[in-house]
């Protein structure tokens, strides 16, 4: 395992919820990457974010570990969920509460409720 | 032949969708992170394709990553994908 692996696997193991992300939460730098981290806190989810635009290593890293060709990227419990799009279709479809309950993840189901409601 | 020509042919001949729909959507994000003179940065890819419906959600990406390939991939900056059964 490259050094790279190794980082992102204690990264994802060390912490409950983790975005890989363009920026940070709280200056997100890409649009998708911002939707994303948006959720998670609107949701009131307790997340580490990683910022690959800090590291080039980890930009490249983070694909080649998830086999995954794109950033964002969230892991619940050190397995890969998705990227914007699967993040997006399971928070509509409360596949994401589930998710978060079966994990024992806190958030805040009246705003996953908002947020469907607000989409509807 | 444009990227949005490119990714059209290769997603139809990878498998044969029920309805497929790719949109250059470049122009929208004009001025933000990725986006190039030209277009040709931001895609919008929906399809129907009915032999994913016993696949995860990732799987089903996986393979219309797969389809699409790394080379294209790898050129432009963002991909919205929204894939049905």
């Amino acid at each position: 395992m490259t050094d790279t692996n190794t980082q992102i696997k204690e990264t994802v193991t060390d912490n409950e919820v983790v975005l890989f992300m363009k920026g940070t939460k709280s200056m997100p730098q890409c649009g998708f990457s911002s939707r994303v981290a948006g959720v998670l806190n609107f949701m009131g989810v307790e997340f580490a974010d990683v910022n690959v635009l800090a590291d080039e290593a980890l930009r490249q890293g983070i694909k080649d570990y998830s086999d995954w060709p794109t950033v964002p990227q969230l892991y619940v419990k050190g397995e890969f969920v998705g990227g914007c799009d699967i993040v997006t279709e399971m928070t509509l479809s409360g596949e994401l509460d589930a998710l978060f309950a079966k994990e024992g993840i806190t958030f805040n189901k009246e705003a996953a409720e908002k947020i469907r409601e607000a989409n509807a | 032949m444009t990227v949005q020509d490119e990714i059209y042919q290769k997603l139809s001949s990878a498998f044969s969708p029920e309805s497929l729909n790719v949109v250059d959507e470049s122009e929208d994000h004009r001025g933000h992170a990725g986006y190039q003179e030209g277009g040709q940065s931001h895609f919008r890819v929906a399809i129907v394709v009915p032999e994913f419906a016993e696949m995860s959600r990732i799987a089903r990406h996986r393979a219309v990553h797969v389809a699409i390939g790394p080379e294209i991939i790898g050129r432009i900056h963002a991909l919205t994908l929204d894939i049905n059964s």
